[in-house]
């Protein structure tokens, strides 16, 4: 055995090994690191049909920009749809809205529990297609929080979304003429809120 | 072996092979010149006319909206095509109804095809020669060469001119594929479940069709291929762009249709949209392509396209309507998803129908445990 | 020649004869072994092992597959205890197949094979070390795969949702194999991927500390054969990539038994990222199958051809940039889950790279032989079918890079003939013709050429039967993972089946040179192919001593390997 005779090469296979454990270790942390990177990734460039959040400043900074570009009109279309499991109805108010580019605009959407219990629901959403996503931003929307409700209640649900105006800049974005903004709403396991 | 001996070889290789590659594009051609370039022109507009007549037909007879005739067998176009049929085109990919599969199809057709021919055919090639030329023999001296920089570059610099080659179509049909749609096409939203479809035409009163593997027996009875039927066709418009949105209730799904050049993963939680335009009035059958449990193989999808008139007949006979009227139309709204969440169960029986027009004919099972045990 | 080598051991018979053949008894040897070669021997048996299994749950696929309907998926459903009466059991069964057949190929078959049992036999011996640098965690490797495949086998006879088993192919998709399948099965199936995985991410270290440290004096890194850097690169790429996987398998078993949400979009997952994180791994574990297989071709043909690798460098450095191109190209799996077009055409792009550095073997191989003196014993054979076949597998994987292409022909049957065109019959190629160039080797004893030869066409004819016909199939759109079809996909289908007849008829010829060989098998001799072997490994007898090299070769400057070419007059090799 070359090890028993060779405590030099011992400690020099020690090494390298504990280096090739360690690059296997920090793979196994990259692995789970993806988790948040890709959220964040997404979050930022919009990857994934990911819409952007913005506060109520940067819309009034969108709205002016789009003001001194002139505004062009685009349309809206709102999706949803219910994982299997949450006893809800759910709706938009409208199909499709047509808004201007850089400016505000509120869209309804209705949810309604018809189970006799009452049912918390969390919504996953995406904006297609998808180099819209960077651009499509919004400023309030239910689905940043969990929603309860009540049996039987129904309730009015508010995006409040805006369509930043660096997108009549973007070549990706030419010929889109139409955004889809989709929701899909899940049932929380009870007691998990 | 002397090294001229080996160039004037390469050389001779060389000029056959030009001389093949000549010979193989011309045969291409020839073979395919005929069928595709006559087909969609003179082939569409022949159809079109066919079926609007059909339903001019059909609304002479019935005046209205439950007057709509399905399309029969005879206007199935994208299936699979068997070996006791025609067997050159059981190995070639299917007949393409839209511009962008009859741009990949021609991409494949006159690129990849003699490429890749090409290249098997010259490595079979050079294995030969080295077989009969090389073989050992007494007093044979074997070469010393390991290094010739000449050759070495290349057969770098050649495969990456035939990569760049491939690449500028390729290319370009991505960007075809991923043109947006239009503000006014057709809004077809194709849910996958476990293990049917469903179509749901938002913009025209938000009825959910389900869609579900018809049973071999009543297949082979009505005269429609088995595996790939289904009780409830998604009928589309022909000619117009679709805006096809696909989404998972419940695992990932695959919306597929080799004749269209068209598959889509029908993802849960995550909307996926891409249009579609379909050039001629037919049937084109499609498979879900992405494995989704037990019942993955009898989940098909049929797509029926045809005329724009005919096709509102059809929406009419759904009990949808066009334009501002769905808007307003809030029940039908709020039923959409309440019918397609009931609609899922995860054994697939007992479905609910989505709406009195389209109730569901029971899961596959029969057709295919019937046949499970008469094989028996 | 290796001259010095021979000296060695010439040497070595003389003087350690005794300490060199010291084996422990049975036991002691087989179960608790810390000898590479004895270690690489219990891989190669188990990966036969393995194959069999593998082998025939292709076989009652392809049986199955043979005419449209279900015949034979319900008369196999009472092995793991599903109910033939019910369809959906019935069904459940063949997803359970397909996933046992890949996982069990990939990680019991081909990789404990390749670099278990070759990497293990041969890499100490090319760079002329005398056992791997950890002899002991060796062993732990091998037993934790032969631990990995018995919980895979375990998942296939307990409840995985409808009925017993994990249904939800190799690639292990959520949401199907979270919420999509109730029951323990997923969870020891995933286990068995954990264990295998531990299993080669502990034999990669191995690798590369031997390999960077255990070199006799004057191998240095550009003169290792090119099997032992087919092997460094793939023992890199299992250390990069195996982790990645035990993560996303990690929280798998989380999301399914502890309720996080990495993938369910309930919790904001996306199970699209599961599939960015799988082929992250995915992709490089296509490499780790064929590099090896890369490496034994190019001693083979050197070898057979009487000549020296042509271009080694270019060659060992092929290999390693297949290997970090390999990283960045693992959407091209995933074209269709809705990638935005600019992703979607880097990825296409950047697929199409590999081709070159592979056309530069492929070229590189074919110009080893050309003017070589080529004997075309039974392993140069199988390396000229690997050449020929991997070609035709890696042309059609050009076509599946175009991301516009693939919309159609994305998981179908196409994309089935293509990896078997380059793991059946390019990884398995290469298996059998390392088995046949090594055999006597390992074994001291020969097998029959005449068989092996016999073999091979017949191997040959079966596999392309089977999955040629599948090129047909997915261009037609049939969509892999179906156990029943249309019937327009029936007579490509069947062609298929009776393919499957031929190649497990060849499987028999081989098992029959096996006995030949074990029983009235000739003795090898020490360099039994001629002076157109010049590694290590032909310097030593046949079977090499228990324990080799105890005074460590030395591979002189002068000596250039690679370029050094057998003439006559040269010290013929020993042959006692």
């Amino acid at each position: 055995m070359a090890s028993a005779a060779n405590p030099d090469l011992d400690q020099k296979n020690l090494r390298v090994a504990l280096i090739a454990m360690a690059v296997a270790a920090a793979m196994v942390a990259l692995g789970f690191a993806a988790v948040p990177l890709y959220r964040i990734f997404c979050q930022v460039t919009g990857f994934a049909g990911t819409a952007q959040v913005a506060t109520e400043s940067d819309a009034a900074i969108a709205q002016r920009l789009a003001s001194s570009a002139g505004a062009k009109p685009i349309s809206i279309r709102f999706d949803a749809n219910i994982a299997p499991g949450l006893p809800w109805e759910f709706a938009p108010e409208q199909n499709t809205d047509v808004v201007q580019v850089g400016s505000r605009d509120l869209a309804f959407f209705v949810a309604r529990n018809n189970s006799d219990q009452p049912v918390t629901g969390a919504a996953s959403f995406n904006v297609e297609p998808e180099q819209a996503a960077p651009y499509f931003n919004k400023i309030q929307c239910f689905c940043f929080t969990e929603q309860t409700l009540q049996p039987g209640e129904e309730v009015r649900m508010p995006v409040l979304f805006y369509v930043d105006p660096a997108a009549l800049d973007d070549p990706n974005m030419e010929g889109v003429e139409q955004i889809t903004l989709s929701y899909t709403f899940y049932r929380k396991p009870a007691g998990d809120s | 072996m002397p090294i001229a001996a080996a160039y004037r070889d390469i050389r001779v290789l060389m000029i056959g092979l030009i001389a093949l590659l000549g010979l193989a594009f011309a045969a291409q051609g020839l073979s395919a010149a005929a069928p595709t370039a006559a087909m969609p022109t003179t082939g569409a507009e022949a159809d079109a006319a066919a079926a609007g007549d059909a339903s001019g037909d059909a609304a002479g007879a019935g005046e209205g909206e439950a007057a709509y005739e399905h399309l029969g067998p005879e206007w199935i176009k994208g299936q699979p095509t068997s070996f006791e049929e025609d067997p050159w085109k059981s190995m070639t990919f299917q007949d393409q109804y839209t511009d962008d599969g009859q741009y990949a199809l021609g991409m494949n057709m006159y690129i990849l095809t003699p490429v890749i021919v090409l290249i098997s055919a010259f490595v079979f090639f050079l294995l030969l020669v080295v077989v009969v030329r090389y073989r050992r023999r007494e007093g044979r001296e074997p070469s010393r060469t390991t290094h010739n920089t000449l050759v070495e570059v290349i057969w770098t610099i050649v495969p990456v001119l035939i990569l760049i080659a491939i690449a500028v179509p390729s290319i370009t049909l991505l960007a075809r594929q991923y043109k947006t749609a239009p503000e006014d096409a057709i809004t077809i939203k194709a849910t996958g479940y476990q293990w049917y479809w469903g179509y749901t035409y938002a913009d025209n009163g938000g009825f959910e069709v389900i869609s579900n593997m018809m049973p071999l027996e009543e297949a082979e009875a009505n005269g429609l291929p088995g595996h790939l039927a289904v009780d409830n066709r998604m009928v589309v418009p022909v000619g117009v762009p679709l805006r096809i949105q696909t989404i998972g209730a419940d695992v990932i799904h695959s919306f597929a249709v080799p004749s269209l050049w068209f598959k889509l993963d029908a993802i849960p939680g995550r909307l996926n949209e891409r249009v579609l335009t379909i050039n001629e009035p037919g049937i084109y059958y499609g498979q879900c392509s992405e494995l989704c449990g037990a019942r993955h193989a009898y989940m098909p999808i049929a797509i029926e396209a045809v005329p724009m008139d005919k096709w509102r007949q059809w929406v009419l006979s759904k009990g949808g309507s066009f334009g501002e009227d769905a808007e307003v139309d809030e029940d039908a709204n709020v039923q959409a998803p309440a019918s397609a969440m009931e609609g899922a169960p995860a054994a697939g029986d007992g479905l609910t129908a989505a709406d009195d027009g389209n109730a569901p004919s029971t899961p596959v099972d029969t057709g295919v445990a019937e046949e499970a045990t008469a094989a028996e | 020649m290796a001259t010095t080598a021979d000296t060695f051991q010439a040497h070595d018979d003389a003087h350690h004869e005794h300490d060199a053949d010291h084996k422990p008894g049975f036991f002691a040897r087989w179960f608790m072994s810390t000898n590479h070669k004895d270690i690489g021997t219990l891989y190669l048996i188990f990966a036969i092992i393995a194959g069999v299994v593998g082998g025939t749950i292709s076989g009652i696929m392809r049986w199955e597959l043979a005419e449209p309907g279900i015949q034979v998926l319900n008369m196999v459903a009472p092995w793991l205890g599903a109910d033939p009466a019910q369809i959906d059991q019935t069904l459940h069964l063949w997803n359970v197949f397909i996933t046992a057949h890949g996982l069990i190929m990939v990680f019991f078959m081909v990789m404990p094979a390749m670099i278990g049992g070759f990497g293990n036999w041969f890499v100490p011996i090319m760079i002329g070390a005398p056992d791997m640098a950890f002899p002991r965690m060796n062993n732990v490797s091998f037993w934790l795969t032969v631990a990995g495949f018995f919980s895979l086998l375990f998942s296939m006879f307990v409840p995985g949702g409808i009925a017993n088993g994990a249904g939800t192919g190799w690639t292990v998709y959520a949401p199907l194999s979270t919420s999509g399948s109730v029951g323990p099965a997923v969870d020891f199936a995933i286990f068995s991927l954990h264990l295998a995985g531990a299993g080669s991410i502990l034999g990669a270290t191995n690798f590369i500390t031997t390999i960077f440290n255990m070199r006799a004096p004057g191998m240095t890194l550009h003169k290792m054969p090119l099997f032992v850097w087919s092997v460094l690169v793939t023992a890199f790429l299992l250390l990069l990539a195996l982790p990645v996987l035990a993560a996303a398998i990690t929280m798998l078993i989380t999301d399914r038994n502890f309720g996080t949400t990495f993938f369910d979009p309930a919790g904001g997952g996306d199970p699209v990222l599961y599939q960015h994180l799988f082929w992250f791994f995915g992709h490089p574990e296509v490499y780790i199958m064929i590099l090896p297989g890369f490496g034994m071709i190019s001693q083979i043909v050197a070898t057979f051809s009487r000549k020296p690798v042509f271009g080694y460098l270019g060659m060992a450095y092929a290999m390693v940039a297949i290997g970090v191109v390999g990283f960045i190209v693992w959407a091209h799996h995933m074209y269709t889950v809705g990638l935005d077009v600019n992703t979607k055409m880097y990825f296409t792009a950047a697929t199409m790279v590999i081709a070159v550095p592979t056309g530069v073997k492929i070229f590189s191989w074919i110009a080893t032989m050309w003017g070589g003196s080529i004997e075309f014993k039974s392993p140069m054979v199988w390396a000229m079918g690997f050449i020929f076949l991997f070609t035709v597998g890696g042309v059609t994987g050009v076509v599946l890079a175009n991301g516009g292409i693939d919309d159609n022909l994305h998981d179908t049957y196409y994309v089935v003939a293509h990896f078997h065109y380059v793991l059946s019959m390019g990884a398995v190629f290469s298996l059998f013709a390392g088995f046949y160039y090594w055999f006597p080797k390992m074994s001291g004893r020969w097998h029959s050429e005449l068989l092996a030869h016999i073999h091979f066409w017949v191997f040959f004819i079966g596999v392309n039967m089977v999955f040629f016909p599948m090129h047909f199939l997915g261009v037609q759109g049939m969509p892999r993972r179906y156990p029943d079809y249309a019937e327009a996909f029936s007579f490509w289908n069947e062609v298929s089946s009776i393919g499957y007849i031929i190649t497990a008829v060849s499987v028999l010829i081989f098992f029959a040179n096996l006995v030949y060989a074990f029983t009235v098998g000739k003795k090898a001799a020490a360099n039994y192919w001629g002076p157109g072997a010049t590694t290590l490994e032909w310097t030593l007898s046949s079977p090499p001593p228990f324990h080799q090299f105890e005074t460590l070769p030395v591979i002189e400057d002068h000596h250039d390997y690679h370029d050094h070419l057998p003439r006559e007059g040269d010290a013929k090799p020993v042959t006692a």
